[in-house]
């Protein structure tokens, strides 16, 4: 068996990866699929857990989220198709998510 | 459960469900209005939100636990669910004219103002962490969209994405949050985690990072520094009508997540959240009023004063972990959260009856020579400025004056000052605007549409008469109390 | 080290080595097949962890319609897959330093933590998982609720996507 403390480091460290991703890159699918890794990391966590307590919910909620970045993920693209059709890039500096 | 219950666990969320089969008939109904009769999806909106409330408010002392403990029908939610169908009704008639003449009239506009409000109206009624984030997203989304309706229009489309693209990082800070609160509790509803702190079972260390991280992420939501980075540029580009939307509903939204998860599940934290959340008010009004002094744009402006705003109502949080303040605390945080909206609704409207095609008529000085030319609305913006300054006898000042009430009893009388001396900063940019309404010479140009003026004038005169006849409102609010 | 713990540290390796190269990637297309290689490292953990179904799940979505849908973007919006303007932002030193605070912090936090105090039992091989996830979701007592509006959000979203990606005049 593997320790669900080790699933817990593993989760950190994917997650500070995508977070690192969002905040430092410019091009607006990178920093999404950063946040697809977030999210990823938050449901490796959910499972690690409802196998330790044996708790059916932790899976459910699995489910919820990946029904959600299923959604998500229709609006963000359509939006960045949009915005590139508008502009012909999405190498966006305004996207510095550091600057007001 | 039979099915006898199920139907009563549906009533008890009755305005929820007819929100919600609204927007669904109103997609169809659409397809079969003609283009140049938007007017009517808009009233149609507009009624299902007035059917929502009337039910609301004829049932204001309904209490309910459902759906095994995932929502929770009080008199917080009902105060909050008045609150955001109001805010949907009010953003509809600012809505209506603004749209036709930027060329952005759409039916889908409305089915998605309906659910970004049956999202908020979930996060009143959320007591379970699964209901929390779902309801985040149900109302998160159409309002992404909504940010980019006036595509090709190259600012909205980029305040969408920037909205997006925050919005989604702090969703995930938000799930990761809820899963190291799983990970510690096992469990994630409120009640549940109360119930394992309790018991002594929960990881304290666990519990505390998954707090921070929802913290961290509703933080994005209602802008607090330094999560706020996203609030100008989005609040900009965003048509004005969302903007005000956004502004009052989503803010409200995220603190109702705020208020009833801290308040509800983690008052056993309070001594490790309450200096984070000390520091993290102070930072907000300091930077949200010195910054707004610099803005010459009016959209900027209220965006900085959106949030400098957010660090008021959070103040009223700080001391959420003494038990014999809580109550204060929720009261308060409601009052302002109303006070809040009834003012920034008077001031979008003034900014929406003066925006020109192409985002032109948003810099201060074209607001100079507005009380010659259009005295009623002068007179609306001196309001919602002077409310917003905190001055008596408006609703803001009352606001004000219970959060700081509450800061007192909860003993952070230096937190207290601050919000004091920001507030005295804050009269500057805010009769600044005053200043060149009264005292400067301009041609202004705006718009006479009828709903957009009694909009205006209803929630001014609601701001000043409210504000003197406060005691039904605030004792409405002190009964929303958490249990 | 028993071969399940050699697994795990493979499979680790793997989907954080992927998880490195989707942030640093030049290229856009290669971004998006690491991002599939981690997302498939992710399905082989929660096939060890006893959710077949959402290991299944997690390739059939995040694989299969997440990361293709990505692609399709990047294909849609071509000249910049290529493209040689910087990787990063300007303030990718405060990013950096930003998110290691976050890494270090989770970590200090969490290593407060005494560890899990119960030791998961073995599966129960009698009791059914995926039968129990579906009459969790669907049945009054559990999740419908969550999972009706889960329907409503993706509606939601279905209508504005197809707004902003059809309306354009």
């Amino acid at each position: 068996m593997v320790p669900v403390e080790y699933y817990l480091g593993l989760s950190i460290v994917l997650f500070s990866l995508g977070a690192l991703g969002v905040l430092i890159r410019r091009n607006a699918i990178i920093i999404f699929m950063s946040v697809e890794l977030m999210l990823n990391s938050a449901n490796l966590t959910f499972v690690a857990f409802a196998n330790q307590y044996q708790l059916i919910s932790g899976q459910i909620f699995v489910f919820f989220v990946m029904a959600v970045a299923a959604a998500e993920v229709a609006v963000g693209l359509a939006l960045i198709v949009a915005i590139f059709q508008t502009k012909q890039s999405i190498d966006v500096d305004q996207i510095n998510l550091l600057k007001g | 459960m039979n099915l006898s219950n199920a139907s009563a666990s549906l009533n008890a969320i009755l305005p929820l469900v007819v929100v919600i089969l609204w927007a669904c008939a109103l997609l169809l109904v659409d397809l079969f209005i003609t283009k140049e009769r938007k007017g009517l999806t808009a009233l149609l909106a507009a009624i299902g939100m007035l059917a929502s409330l009337i039910i609301t408010l004829a049932r204001l002392d309904l209490e309910a636990v459902v759906f095994n403990g995932m929502v929770t029908v009080d008199g917080f939610s009902n105060f909050l669910t008045v609150l955001f169908l109001g805010s949907g009704i009010v953003a509809v008639a600012l809505s209506y004219d603004y749209l036709k003449r930027m060329g952005l009239e759409k039916g889908e506009y409305y089915v998605l103002l309906l659910f970004t409000v049956s999202g908020m109206m979930l996060m009143a009624v959320a007591s379970d962490l699964i209901v929390v984030f779902l309801a985040l997203e149900l109302l998160s989304i159409p309002l992404y969209v909504l940010a980019g309706i006036a595509t090709p229009r190259l600012d909205s489309e980029e305040s969408s994405l920037k909205y997006f693209l925050l919005g989604s990082f702090s969703t995930g800070i938000v799930v990761y949050g809820i899963a190291l609160v799983f990970g510690a509790t096992g469990t994630t509803s409120l009640a549940g985690i109360v119930d394992a702190i309790t018991a002594g079972s929960a990881g304290m260390g666990l519990l505390v990072a998954g707090a921070a991280m929802l913290l961290i992420g509703l933080g994005f939501k209602v802008a607090l520094v330094p999560f706020h980075m996203w609030t100008p540029d989005v609040y900009q580009g965003a048509p004005s009508s969302v903007t005000a939307f956004m502004a009052i509903g989503a803010k409200a939204a995220g603190f109702a997540a705020i208020l009833r998860i801290f308040i509800q599940a983690f008052p056993a934290l309070s001594v490790d959240l309450t200096p984070v959340l000390w520091v993290l008010a102070a930072l907000t009004m300091i930077l949200g009023n010195v910054v707004a002094i610099a803005q010459r744009n009016i959209k900027r402006l209220l965006a900085y004063s959106s949030i400098a705003n957010a660090g008021y109502i959070l103040l009223a949080l700080v001391p959420y972990g003494q038990s014999d303040v809580a109550a204060d605390s929720v009261a308060s945080a409601l009052f302002y959260l109303l006070a809040y909206a009834f003012t920034s609704f008077t001031a979008w409207s003034v900014v929406i009856a003066l925006e020109q095609v192409e985002g032109k008529g948003l810099e201060l000085e074209d607001y100079a020579g507005l009380s010659r030319r259009y005295p009623i609305l002068a007179l609306t913006m001196t309001v919602a400025m002077l409310s917003f300054t905190g001055v008596p006898p408006t609703l803001g000042f009352l606001g004000k004056f219970y959060v700081f009430r509450t800061l007192l009893e909860g003993g952070f009388p230096g937190l207290a000052v601050i919000g004091v001396v920001t507030s005295l900063i804050s009269a500057y940019y805010y009769l600044r605007v005053v200043v060149y309404m009264y005292m400067r010479e301009g041609e202004p140009q705006a718009i006479r549409d009828p709903w957009l003026y009694i909009a205006a004038t209803a929630s001014a005169i609601c701001l000043v008469v409210l504000g003197i006849f406060s005691q039904p409102l605030f004792a409405w609010a002190s009964q929303a109390m958490l249990h | 080290m028993t071969p399940v713990q050699i697994l795990f540290i493979l499979v680790a390796a793997v989907t954080l080595g992927a998880a490195l190269m989707v942030v640093n990637a030049r290229n856009l297309v290669h971004a998006a097949l690491w991002l599939i290689v981690s997302f498939g490292g992710v399905a082989v953990f929660y096939a060890m962890l006893n959710a077949g179904f959402l290991a299944v799940a997690q390739v059939v979505i995040y694989i299969g319609a997440i990361a293709i849908l990505m692609i399709f973007a990047i294909m849609m919006t071509r000249n910049v897959a290529g493209d040689s303007s910087p990787r990063f932002n300007s303030s990718q030193i405060i990013g950096l330093v930003l998110a290691l605070a976050l890494f270090a912090g989770l970590v200090w936090m969490t290593l407060s933590w005494s560890g899990a105090t119960t030791t998961p039992m073995p599966l129960d091989s009698r009791a059914d998982p995926i039968s129990q996830l579906g009459s969790a979701l669907v049945s009054p007592d559990g999740y419908v609720l969550a999972f009706e509006l889960a329907s409503i959000l993706l509606l939601g979203a279905l209508v504005g996507a197809l707004m902003i990606a059809w309306d354009r005049k």
